[in-house]
């Protein structure tokens, strides 16, 4: 059980003073940018986009969008902060103390809704070949994950394989909005085969989008505010409970799960209906040798966007009911517009172990790396 | 008047033709950043922090209006406060110049610095 600050009264660790893991932050891929990291012919639909006017997270042609079914009243807060290189990209983690980036894109959080199999695996190769290229940079501390297309996953596991011993390439991400089938379906196996082999972490991204399947069915809402909800939290339970129940960790005993931009709070909630469920349904989860939980407490979880109780004890609390001091992970996810300055997570009264242990030691486990960002499995 | 409002200073930040109606700056006295915008040729002050986790909130775009629905007109969307609702650009959280008022937390009130034009300078009393 993890004690609040005030019980065990000790000095608080100034966040200038801690080592900063920020286990989610955007890189901007463009259609113009890619052009030359992508195979024909789909090079040929990218330079016919190159040129169309962007809102925030929606290309046509590249990342189907939800601005176009509602009102557009003008707005101090629209999504228009995008990091367009490493220079810009480190100068300003460093205003926000952060001290190492993990890096996932803009647009291609939506790569499930994209229709044409090969237009998706082209678009990640592409992607995954430039993150390389232009963002990876280990004397930086910006890291990169690897994409791996679900519509083709034959395809994700080579790429995997390809960018396995690279040491700017610490992760595997797992793409969640507008996903058909849920990233505990068979098919991912190769996926998760190459991710332990390579010993790379595999990390679940989902953003909003309005897609048939669920939970992106959110047509009925009228609010970016119901959507933005289901898409990210009930997208992170619907993947963990589909994998648990597929027995991705018991196949996968080594691979290691994280779970980004969802906040906390629903895991304690999860692991408790699941449990509940077990009693009486053990035998349709046989892979499962302990109760849910066991696994589901295995996982890492991103505190981005952390929950603001009135009292900030209560996210100590969240976390003790899921025992998360050692799973619960730092993120900012800069430059979004729903980011958390590292101050507010400072607020929370952890104690000072606890704290270093969120805002830095769970990712370098999780990620495999050393506090300057050196893979340690190569 | 209080005994705090007797203490206060006034702190020459400009020129008034530094501040033509419609605009928005953040000016630095002492140690305080204090955002003053021209709205409709009234100048506001307002301290550049928001209370939600510390950003700029007085550098973001200019203010717009807004949306509110109230019972009395059928829970209809209504536009107002056009050009007086700035909005913190980390978050989006909404502010009314004139007054201060959050809109979305009716505790939150911020300080407003009072904004003087004396002799074609403009002032910020702290």
């Amino acid at each position: 059980m993890t004690d609040t600050a005030a019980q065990t009264r000790e000095r608080k660790e100034k966040l200038e003073d801690i080592l900063v893991v920020d286990c989610d932050v955007h890189v901007h891929e463009s259609p113009k940018e890619l052009i030359p990291y992508c195979e024909m012919p789909w090079r040929v639909a990218l330079e016919n986009i190159k040129d169309v006017q962007e809102f925030y997270l929606d290309i046509p042609g590249f990342s189907p969008g939800t601005t176009a079914y509602e009102a557009k009243f003008p707005s101090g807060q629209e999504g228009t902060r995008m990091v367009h290189s490493p220079e810009q990209m480190r100068e300003e983690l460093d205003g926000i103390h952060v001290d190492i980036g993990v890096l996932f894109p803009d647009h291609f959080l939506k790569m499930p809704v994209i229709s044409q199999i090969d237009y998706a695996a082209a678009l990640a190769r592409a992607y995954n070949a430039w993150l390389l290229d232009r963002w990876c940079d280990v004397d930086r501390g910006l890291l990169g994950c690897i994409l791996a297309c679900p519509q083709d996953p034959e395809d994700a596991a080579r790429e995997i394989r390809r960018y396995a011993k690279e040491p700017g390439m610490v992760g595997v991400f797992l793409p969640c909005a507008g996903l058909e089938r849920l990233w505990g379906h068979r098919q991912y196996d190769p996926i998760y085969d190459a991710a332990q082999e390579a010993d790379l972490p595999v990390l679940l991204h989902s953003v909003t989008v309005i897609h048939p399947v669920f939970p992106f069915n959110t047509h009925g809402f009228e609010t970016e505010f119901g959507r933005h909800i289901c898409s990210h939290t009930f997208s992170m339970m619907a993947n963990l409970v589909h994998m648990i129940t597929t027995g991705v960790p018991v196949r996968y005993p080594d691979l290691r799960v994280a779970v980004t931009e969802a906040g906390i709070s629903w895991v304690p909630f999860l692991m408790h209906k699941m449990d509940k469920e077990y009693v009486e349904r053990r035998r349709e989860v046989p892979f499962l040798e302990d109760k849910p939980s066991t696994y589901l407490k295995k996982m890492y979880f991103a505190t981005q966007p952390v929950e603001e109780p009135e009292n900030p004890a209560d996210l100590v609390t969240m976390m003790n009911l899921y025992e998360g001091e050692d799973n619960t992970i730092f993120a900012s996810d800069w430059p979004h517009h729903d980011f958390d300055h590292p101050a507010k997570v400072h607020q929370v009264p952890f104690t000072n172990e606890v704290r270093r242990k969120v805002f830095g030691e769970n990712a370098l486990r999780l990620f495999n790396i050393d506090a300057s960002g050196n893979r340690l499995n190569l | 008047m209080t005994q705090g409002e007797k203490r206060r200073e006034a702190h020459v930040v400009g020129d008034a033709s530094d501040f033509p109606e419609g605009s928005h700056r953040v000016v630095t006295v002492g140690r305080r950043q204090i955002g003053v915008f021209n709205i409709g040729g009234k100048l506001y002050g307002l301290p550049n922090v928001c209370p939600h986790q510390t950003g700029p909130l007085c550098e973001g775009r200019p203010p717009l209006g807004t949306l509110v629905s109230r019972a009395e007109n059928g829970w209809r969307f209504e536009w107002v406060h056009d050009g007086e609702i700035a909005v913190c650009p980390w978050h989006g959280l909404e502010y009314h110049v004139p007054t201060g008022r959050c809109l979305a937390y009716p505790s939150i009130n911020l300080r407003r610095y009072e904004v003087v034009v004396e002799s074609g300078k403009v002032k910020v009393l702290v």
